[in-house]
């Protein structure tokens, strides 16, 4: 095989790795949602669940067929494209879950478009003057802000910003956004709270990582024979720290479509975190299915890119 | 403006508020503030505040959006399946009842003009002319009966499928008769039928996914999980329809968040706030709060037929050993009422005043573990956030315990399937059990040797025939007195240990006008937005 | 022309760049927590769980030192005890989580091919379970029990853990001195200790450092599920979530448990930043 073509040949099987590996992940979630106990015929009628409308009421819903030919025909219909029929209200998933998925992703493109750019420029200025009254203010900060739990650090935006000050609105889904900074406002303490949260890691693993190649033999000669420090650090170490920064910030960034239920509920935004909240306390299986299959290909294909990164960004490594 | 006193609370607005209501006059008021304390000029300003909230000129007009606690996927438009206060909101905006409940607790006509029986056994309901649907088509018995015979249907899932059981036949009589015949008598048919899940639907619908009812507002948005938006209808059949223009009901589930988004301004209503934040509440004039007790409780559940409620002594000792003014105090932080041990509340008419709460007496505990042969040994309890405050309640039975010896373990257990999982099985847990407005609904789900929720396992063939015998009986003064006995069973014999009413606190914007306490439930029974009205 | 700068790392010397006062201050507090873990619980003036006040979120006076929670309970009573808890866990959780993580990740580097290709994307997908599906049946398939949690936590960290250290390892592996260093038929663990281990220690402690603050927090969310520490015990985070109605009136109660939290995370961070270059001088 041509040398150009091997990088090509590791992406598509990559790709064919993920598409496995989403088989594997769908069928876990679906074992574990039978391991919980309770269906979604008990849960809906919750303390009038008596055993005779429970099984009336599983007869009417078609859970009577076994639970494994129900989600394999769910699997199917993936295959085709279709999502199902939520148990608890025979809505369409994909109608269900549309709305939701596009706030879910404009909060987390905000966040990702605000926090990316200054988390690695801080991590990458903390490292090249490492040791420095900058680096410690970085370090400490990075530090304190995630040492609040992010549910304090939203209320106290909120108490601030939205009942004090009166500047923002208190809630971010519903209000007025016809205007950009009508936008801007219900956006901006969501935003702000959620940056909070996956800047760290973004800072600390780019500054640990950087720093450390520039402790690699390679670069400290160069730096012994007089090269520029800006220009070693910009020009190799970052190169080559490339990989394990990709792999920080993908992680950091799959946090946001399943795990901001804290924003979503405090700041009263309907993404799909809360979808799959509510799914798994119904039992509600094609629902919570779509979810993970929304949260798997998010998380794979961040660190499917990381990985890609990780392989151009090192020659040795193709 | 002057400053109210530090210790004046939300509780003591309504309690003037109700002052006002039973026609107490200000200089009665003011008396009585004087007498205990509080400054001429800040009493003055306190009667203002709550004069102001009772006697008002309704405004017409505006938009409310109000805020509850919960919301789901699996918010529902369909009455039958109505779960939560979230649903109830809507069923309530949409849809009318043949009955409803008025704040004092009594039978009012909503759709049905009349109900009458002889024998409590056959009933006959007479519908209003001219109502008609949001779609136009007008309401008529078959609507009615399609509506009722809804809930005998399994399919449905309905909640109230055990009540609705009793209905043995519903029919039509004329466009606008329907007759209902039941099992055996049952005098409270009436009240039954102002349950929200009975709420009148058009006949054939089997799509929810729009509210087609003959409510006071139309149903022009509705999300599960999200949010409804609903306008007003203008050929509503009451007189007075609603004031207001729209309605927005959507959950913020954290409390904080709720409490804040109304300091703030974002929504006008915040139903169901903790007591806990009444502090904050009550530093702010653009607030009012409204505190109704209607018999919510959460209650400690020590089976009968298992290790150690079986122990006889065991489950006495329990009731003893609950601390119930520690739990009005601090866990409800006085937005609560002791309760006796049974579950029919003050709020409602059969309650019997006569039944003392058991006084908290770790020593008389003591001695029934002794004789119980249980001191000294590890007694699991089993609590979740999934009922009200029940973590803390097992912390501070727990606490009173260990100071004689008794070592109580509290296993906290996840909310998601407690009702499923926990609830009615483990030996020793909690429970919570949402108002209801007859003792015989309350008995027959809970108490009666059949009961689908008999959380204790408590049977007793006495006390089977006298809810029989209650259920039938015309006569008031017979009923009462046989619900009484009754109350006293439950609270002597039953495993089930109800320390406290639950008060239900909302809170609004001072803007709001027209809201009264209701003993089916806070939000004025969930019905608020027909009958509330914004100030400008 | 890079084979004879000997087969380890640094060359660089600073002045003598030992344990600084930043990192003594950290290893402080550090040593202070840990001494609270141990023997606060027979110092705590009230027990944990107690109703000492009827009031709420109390002001702190000679009686309550930091006040009183939402039920009227003792703060630096739960706060002695809830350090036990804390550190306890998210110590122990984060150890296993990094051993584990950062072992695999530097053997699936050096090994590579099937194994790693295998072990990267089991691990995948097990991070593609999403973890309130995996609490809920960790709790309803084996209970709830202290180890159950710290291992349910190593379980959610560690897949992180692994996915960093390998993309670290795999840069070292691919250097020139590890190239002659396998060329001179070094065997793997050889490789894997004295050659990458050393190379990636301090980004990996780093990494450390953040998973215990990510530890610390996340186990009040995990008492939600059941798997938290059982009443009337309490870690931290559930100290602060509990009482956090107390925020806008500016109660101790949550300020202090916050305080607590961010104390121990800060100076687990602080620490670990100054500790590298001893570690590596040491390693010479």
């Amino acid at each position: 095989m041509p040398q150009s073509l091997q990088p090509w040949f590791l992406v598509i099987q990559r790709l064919g790795i993920a598409l496995l590996t989403l088989v594997i992940v769908s069928f876990a979630v679906f074992f574990a949602t039978e391991l919980l106990p309770g269906d979604v015929a008990e849960i809906l009628l919750g303390q009038a669940a008596t055993p005779e409308a429970v099984a009336g009421l599983r007869e009417a819903m078609g859970l009577n067929e076994p639970a494994i030919s129900r989600f394999v025909g769910w699997l199917l219909g993936l295959a085709q494209g279709d999502l199902g029929n939520s148990y608890v209200n025979n809505m369409d998933v994909a109608e269900l879950i549309s709305g939701r998925l596009s706030n879910s992703l404009k909060l987390a493109g905000l966040t990702t478009l605000v926090s990316v750019p200054i988390a690695l420029s801080l991590g990458i200025g903390a490292a090249m003057w490492r040791g420095s009254l900058f680096d410690r203010i970085v370090t400490v900060l990075t530090i304190s802000v995630i040492s609040v739990p992010e549910f304090m650090v939203a209320t106290l935006a909120v108490l601030i910003f939205a009942v004090w000050l009166d500047w923002l609105p208190a809630l971010s889904y519903g209000v007025d956004v016809s205007s950009l900074s009508a936008m801007l406002k219900a956006y901006a303490m969501p935003v702000i709270a959620l940056s909070f949260v996956i800047s760290a890691q973004m800072i600390r693993m780019t500054r640990a990582a950087v720093i450390e190649t520039i402790n690699t033999p390679y670069v400290e000669m160069a730096l012994l024979k007089g090269a520029s420090r800006k220009r070693m650090v910009l020009g190799h170490a970052l190169p080559n720290a490339l990989g394990p920064i990709a792999n920080a910030v993908a992680l950091s960034l799959s946090y946001l479509v399943g795990g901001v239920i804290i924003v979503e509920t405090i700041f009263s935004y309907p993404g799909v975190a809360k979808l799959m909240v509510d799914a798994v306390s119904t039992r509600d299986l094609p629902l919570i299915q779509s979810c993970a299959m929304i949260f798997c290909v998010s998380y794979l294909s961040l660190i499917t890119l990381a990985d890609v990164i990780a392989l151009l960004s090192n020659p040795r490594l193709r | 403006m002057t400053k109210t006193p530090n210790n004046w609370t939300s509780r003591d607005d309504a309690m003037v508020e109700n002052m006002i209501r039973r026609g107490a006059s200000r200089r009665d008021l003011l008396k009585m503030l004087m007498s205990s304390g509080v400054a001429a000029a800040a009493g003055g300003s306190l009667l203002m505040r709550a004069s102001s909230a009772v006697a008002a000129t309704p405004v017409s007009g505006g938009t409310l959006k109000a805020a509850g606690w919960s919301s789901s996927t699996a918010d529902t438009l369909d009455p039958a399946k109505a779960s939560l206060s979230t649903d109830y909101v809507r069923c309530c905006a949409f849809y009318n009842r043949l009955t409803f409940l008025d704040e004092a607790g009594q039978v009012q006509m909503e759709l049905a003009d009349t109900i009458s029986s002889d024998d409590a056994k056959t009933w006959e309901v007479k519908l209003k002319s001219g109502v008609s649907f949001h779609d136009g088509k007008s309401l008529s018995a078959e609507d009615v009966v399609f509506s009722l015979n809804r809930h005998l249907d399994p399919a449905v899932g309905s909640k109230v499928n055990s009540i609705a059981a009793q209905m043995t036949e519903i029919s039509k009589v004329d466009d606008l008769t329907v007759k209902i015949a039941l099992a055996s008598p049952n005098a409270d048919l009436p009240t039954i039928l102002a349950l929200h899940h009975f709420m009148i639907v058009a006949d054939g619908t089997t799509d929810f996914s729009k509210a087609n009812g003959t409510g006071a507002f139309i149903c022009e948005v509705f999300e599960p999980g999200v949010r409804s938006i609903a306008v007003k209808n203008p050929n509503y059949f009451k007189e007075q329809g609603a004031y207001l223009d729209s309605f927005e009901f959507f959950a913020i589930p954290d409390n904080n968040a709720r409490v804040n988004a109304l300091l703030s301004g974002d929504i006008d209503y915040a139903a169901a706030v903790n007591p806990r934040s009444s502090r904050l509440l009550d530093g702010s004039d653009d607030v009012s709060t409204l505190v109704s007790t209607s018999g919510n409780y959460t209650n400690l559940n020590m089976r009968l037929d298992m290790n150690p409620g079986d122990k006889a002594g065991f489950v006495e000792g329990m009731k003893y050993l609950l601390n119930r003014e520690a739990i009005q105090k601090s866990a409800f932080r006085g937005f609560a009422e002791i309760a006796n041990d049974q579950p029919v509340s003050p709020a409602n008419r059969y309650h019997n005043p006569n039944i003392k709460p058991r006084e908290f007496d770790p020593e008389r505990a003591k001695a029934l573990f002794e004789k119980a042969g249980v001191l000294g040994t590890e007694i699991p309890i089993t609590a979740s956030d999934a009922a009200t405050a029940s973590v803390d309640m097992a912390t501070i039975v727990q606490q009173a315990g260990s100071q004689i010896g008794m070592n109580i373990k509290v296993d906290r257990v996840p909310s998601d399937g407690y009702w499923s999982n926990y609830w009615l099985k483990a030996p020793i847990h909690f429970g919570n059990i949402n108002p209801r407005p007859t003792p015989d609904i309350l008995f027959s789900l809970l108490y009666s040797s059949d009961a689908p929720w008999n959380e204790s396992q408590y049977k007793s063939e006495k006390f089977d025939s006298m809810l029989i015998e209650a259920r039938g009986a015309l006569d008031e003064e017979r009923r009462t007195s046989i619900y009484w006995d009754m109350q006293e069973m439950v609270a002597n014999e039953a495993g089930t240990a109800i320390p406290v009413y639950i008060s239900n606190m909302d809170a609004f914007s001072a803007k709001l006008g027209g809201l009264k306490a209701n003993p089916l439930g806070g939000m004025m029974g969930y019905a608020f937005a027909e009958y509330v009205w914004l100030n400008n | 022309m890079m084979a004879d700068s000997s087969s380890t790392t640094t060359t660089i010397k600073g002045p003598s760049w030992s344990f600084n006062w930043v990192g003594r201050i950290g290893l402080g507090i550090i040593l202070f927590w840990a001494l609270v873990a141990l023997v606060g619980p027979w110092f705590s003036p009230y027990p944990p769980g107690e109703i000492v006040d009827w009031d709420f979120f109390g002001p702190m006076t000679g009686d309550y030192w930091m006040g009183t929670d939402y039920l009227g309970r003792d703060i630096f009573s739960r706060i002695l005890m809830g350090a036990r808890y804390t550190v306890g866990i998210a110590l122990a959780a984060v150890t296993l989580a990094c051993t584990l993580g950062v072992i695999l990740g530097m053997v699936a580097a050096v090994a590579g091919g099937w194994f790693d290709m295998i072990l990267s994307r089991l691990l995948d997908a097990f991070n593609g379970i999403p973890s309130l599906l995996f609490g809920l049946v960790v709790v309803a398939a084996v209970g709830s029990s202290i180890p159950v949690l710290v291992l349910t936590l190593t379980a959610i960290y560690m897949p992180g853990a692994y996915r960093f250290a390998r993309a670290l390892a795999v840069n070292v592996n691919t250097m020139d001195f590890v190239t002659v260093a396998r060329a001179r038929g070094e065997s793997t663990p050889y490789l894997i200790l004295r050659e990458i281990f050393p190379n990636i220690l301090g980004p990996v402690l780093a990494d450390l450092g953040l998973r215990f603050v990510f530890i610390v927090l996340v186990l009040s969310g995990l008492s939600f599920l059941g798997l938290g520490v059982q009443p009337p015990n309490a870690d931290w985070g559930a100290l602060v979530r509990e009482n956090i109605e107390g925020l806008s009136l500016g109660a101790p109660a949550v300020i202090f448990p916050s305080i607590a939290i961010a104390s121990l995370t800060i100076s687990v961070n602080m620490f670990i930043d100054n500790l590298p270059t001893k570690i590596r001088d040491r390693s010479e």
